[in-house]
């Protein structure tokens, strides 16, 4: 944190002669505002009324020039700098817990170039990722990465923590779905990758920078791979009577690459929660929607051997009207009140891990949790949401409805829930997270989910930002 | 008032509405976004903040078009939450100075931008012509009104340079907007009225939502209320009113609070496709996702913020390719005016071609 008075204002003229006068706050109210992210502690931690740590600038750069320029200060300085995109992630990526610049990066937003041949999209990676959708869509494309918070996150917030979208089972996740990135090294260096990501022309240094959370540089610029809008999006809802048949059926659909672009199966408790909540259906049992796009032959020939193998499951057929509907508003369980919202307490310990363990994962982690704080009455529901060839993710909650007001007590509770819930997820196989990222919520497990290896990124760090400017206390790494 | 502003424990967290957020969207700043105020909001009432100038300014830079109240699925009025928390901030006296000086003007002449000429005449059909239809584009109006008269619907004008209340509210000021929502519902009821057509989705609005949900005011059962546009449309499709195409490719630009109108999206495009003999060519902000253009409080407020909205529409505009833009509403049409020419770009009013090519 940079103490107010001279030295602070030195600083902010110097970065107001990067980025111009109006593009640099220091103002109390808009350092509140940068002061949470989606993540539930900070946004408690307001709630009741206790005063964050904030940043002490928010700079908002209008190029790759003046992000170069920004950090170059931050390291002359020893002053930490937070990427900020759409503030929309969950883990406390993008707080700032030791001070220092929020780097907000929405001004670099312009589409460069859509490619009608080669189906790729070059922007800026301040773009909101609904408004890049809708550029893509007049050409008849869609970049095929649906995360919930498409509305309000950026380009780089969804590279940057490896975010997964709701079609991810066909389509990839985002990090399958970017060719190239600019980025701006701690440095300041400003380099581009390789035009292609697939080719055997040395090491993938690429991929060191998804999932890196601005610790080891920052996104400003993406290619993305697009696909043509589907001609016919066939979609249907099954209700199974046990989740262990349900998980596999799944399974063998995706074994046997029958392609679907969605897989959402909630377990028992989420089918008679949320499915009632925000759809009105009052069923019993494992809750699946399927769906299956592109060609309207191939995606009906994939429907039905899909369908033949669930039929082997003795899954109930709801039909198309269900699963339409759960497409239709699926976005509607983020709006509050619908969605989970203070004063209750909650997470979303999500975990991917290979079909051998998954199940017992799942049951591990419910019991551990269940068990744990039944005197808190906790909740916990799951859906299994984004399929792989060799496993699936497991999008898992907790929910206390009464926690601690006390706001010390609460993050205290809140945190005991997390260590059962990432103890048991990691003692049967899990990684800690599939697409939210780790931020500041994970990132005391990071180096006993990577072990051995972890040193090794610690290398990596060190040599990218000696000085440890770049988001520090976030995905493992200290300041 | 205190029901609406809970909307602001909702939306403080909420970043949903994010994409269509217009001053978020121009100014690229968490704090001026539904969410952003909305935690500012919550977060004075927790006592992390409190109202002076810079948070105030905040406060005030909401434009109140419906973007984000339009795509919220749970409906939350954030809009009108925001107006009521200015209202308690304008009475402590913490609004900024210009509030005040709106206020005053509006309290002596009952209009923000002119003057109000009280209505005469009997009439079924009205059509109420605002305080910007009068003072901004009164040739706008009149040719609204020979177009009523060219499909043989006999109207008169009234509200005449009178202010809906819609400012007043939004502002801050609900006792001064409930005293100009009397003040037209009586010249409505005086011209005996029962059917009332309006120049702008944000009178529409006013009249059918701000009013009840705001003021406690309701609008009269026995009274329609209807967009002209849409029933001019009626007219060209009965062949009732007859234009004459004048070919030309224009850009039509969708008024301030169109979003909260959507069933006027078609009709006035057929309009415009009836006067350019081809559909108008469409805007990336358009329709359900139509950012404001004057017609809000910001050009007072925020003159900085209503400046870029503007020039924002301008530079869509410019960037597929547009130099002619159209659109029927005197509000945003005086706004694009302003800045038109500096981007190059001529703005037509389609009311008045509408007028002058009628067979």
């Amino acid at each position: 944190m940079v103490p107010r008075g001279l030295q602070f204002e030195m600083i902010r003229s110097e970065l107001a002669e990067i980025v111009g006068d109006a593009h640099i706050s220091t103002a109390e109210t808009d350092r509140l505002v940068y002061a949470t992210d989606w993540f539930w502690l900070p946004q408690m931690w307001l709630d009741r009324g206790q005063e964050p740590r904030k940043p002490d600038y928010i700079v908002r750069p209008g190029s790759a020039e003046e992000v170069s320029a920004v950090l170059k200060i931050a390291n002359a300085y020893r002053i930490p700098v937070i990427p900020w995109g759409g503030g929309s992630g969950s883990q406390g990526g993008a707080l700032s817990v030791f001070g220092g610049i929020i780097l907000d990066m929405k001004r670099l937003n312009r589409v460069i170039e859509i490619d009608e041949k080669s189906l790729t999209v070059t922007a800026e990676a301040g773009i909101n990722g609904k408004q890049l959708e809708w550029a893509v869509n007049e050409k008849g494309l869609m970049l095929p990465h649906y995360p919930a918070s498409a509305n309000c996150a950026t380009l780089g917030g969804y590279l940057a923590p490896r975010g997964t979208g709701t079609i991810s089972t066909k389509y990839g996740k985002a990090e399958d779905l970017v060719l190239r990135m600019q980025v701006v090294l701690p440095d300041g260096h400003i380099l581009r990758t390789p035009i292609v990501p697939q080719h055997a022309a040395g090491p993938d240094f690429f991929r060191l920078f998804l999932g890196s959370e601005g610790t080891f540089g920052v996104i400003t610029e993406a290619t993305m791979q697009l696909d043509y809008q589907p001609e016919a999006r066939l979609l249907r809802a099954l209700l199974f009577d046990d989740l262990t048949q349900a998980i596999e059926a799944g399974r063998q659909i995706m074994t046997r690459r029958l392609d679907p672009f969605v897989i959402r199966l909630y377990d028992p408790r989420s089918t008679a929660s949320r499915i009632r909540k925000i759809l009105g259906y009052e069923l019993q049992g494992a809750y699946m929607v399927i769906g299956f796009d592109g060609d309207p032959d191939l995606a009906a020939l994939q429907e039905e051997k899909a369908m033949d193998i669930i039929g082997r499951f003795g899954a109930r057929d709801l039909g198309r009207e269900p699963g339409e509907a759960w497409w239709n508003h699926r976005y509607d369980f983020y709006y509050p009140p619908q969605s989970l919202k203070l004063p209750w307490m909650y997470g979303t310990t999500e975990t991917v891990t290979t079909y051998d363990k998954i199940e017992r994962l799942y049951y591990a982690e419910k019991r551990a949790v269940e068990e744990g704080f039944a005197d808190w009455d906790i909740d916990f529901i799951g859906h299994f949401s984004h399929w792989f060839h060799w496993g699936v993710m497991v999008y898992t909650r907790f929910i206390i409805r009464n926690p601690p007001e006390d706001a010390t007590e609460a993050v205290r509770l809140h945190n005991r829930v997390w260590n059962t819930a990432m103890t048991a997820v990691m003692n049967h196989g899990g990684m800690v997270n599939e697409h939210h990222g780790v931020g500041l919520k994970l990132s005391r497990y990071m180096q006993r989910q990577y072990g051995d290896a972890w040193p090794l990124l610690e290398r990596i760090k060190k040599a990218l930002d000696p000085n440890g400017i770049m988001n520090p206390g976030k995905v493992g790494f200290g300041f | 008032m205190e029901s609406l502003i809970a909307a602001t424990e909702n939306c403080r967290y909420c970043l949903m509405c994010r994409h269509v957020a217009p001053v978020g969207h121009v100014m690229h700043d968490e704090a001026l976004t539904p969410h952003g105020i909305a935690l500012v909001v919550a977060s004075q009432k927790r006592g992390l903040l409190t109202w002076n100038a810079e948070s105030v300014a905040i406060l005030y830079a909401e434009p109140d078009a419906g973007n984000c109240r339009a795509h919220c699925v749970t409906n939350q009025p954030l809009p009108a939450a925001i107006a009521a928390v200015r209202a308690q901030v304008a009475r402590e006296g913490l609004a900024p100075t210009v509030a005040y000086e709106l206020r005053d003007r509006l309290r002596e002449q009952h209009s923000l931008f002119g003057t109000w000429q009280p209505a005469s005449g009997r009439s079924r059909t009205v059509l109420f012509v605002g305080d910007e239809g009068h003072n901004l584009r009164p040739d706008s109006t009149a040719a609204a009104l020979r177009l009523l008269e060219a499909a043989g619907i006999g109207a008169i004008p009234v509200g005449i340079g009178l202010s809906s209340g819609y400012f007043a509210s939004s502002l801050g000021f609900p006792a001064l907007a409930k005293s100009l929502a009397s003040k037209c519902l009586d010249e409505i009821r005086a011209a005996g009225a029962g059917r009332v057509l309006v120049l702008s989705p944000q009178e529409q609005f006013t009249f059918r939502q701000l009013y009840p949900e705001r003021l406690g005011v309701a609008w009269p059962d026995d009274v329609e209320l209807a967009d002209l546009s849409t029933v001019l449309t009626e007219a060209v499709n009965r062949r009732v009113l007859n234009i004459r195409s004048q070919p030309s490719p224009a850009a039509y630009v969708d008024p301030s609070h169109a979003v909260r109108v959507p069933e006027r999206f078609d009709p006035v495009r057929l309009l415009c496709a009836r006067l350019l003999g081809q559909p108008p060519s469409e805007l990336f902000w358009r329709r359900e996702r139509a950012h404001p253009v004057g017609s809000t409080a910001l050009q007072f407020t925020r003159p900085d913020i209503a400046e870029r909205l503007t020039r924002a529409r301008l530079k869509d505009a410019t960037a597929r390719g547009a130099v002619t833009v159209i659109c029927e509403e005197p509000a945003t049409l005086h706004a694009l005016e302003g800045h038109a020419e500096a981007c190059g770009v001529t703005v037509v009013d389609l009311y008045q071609a509408l007028a002058g090519a009628l067979c």
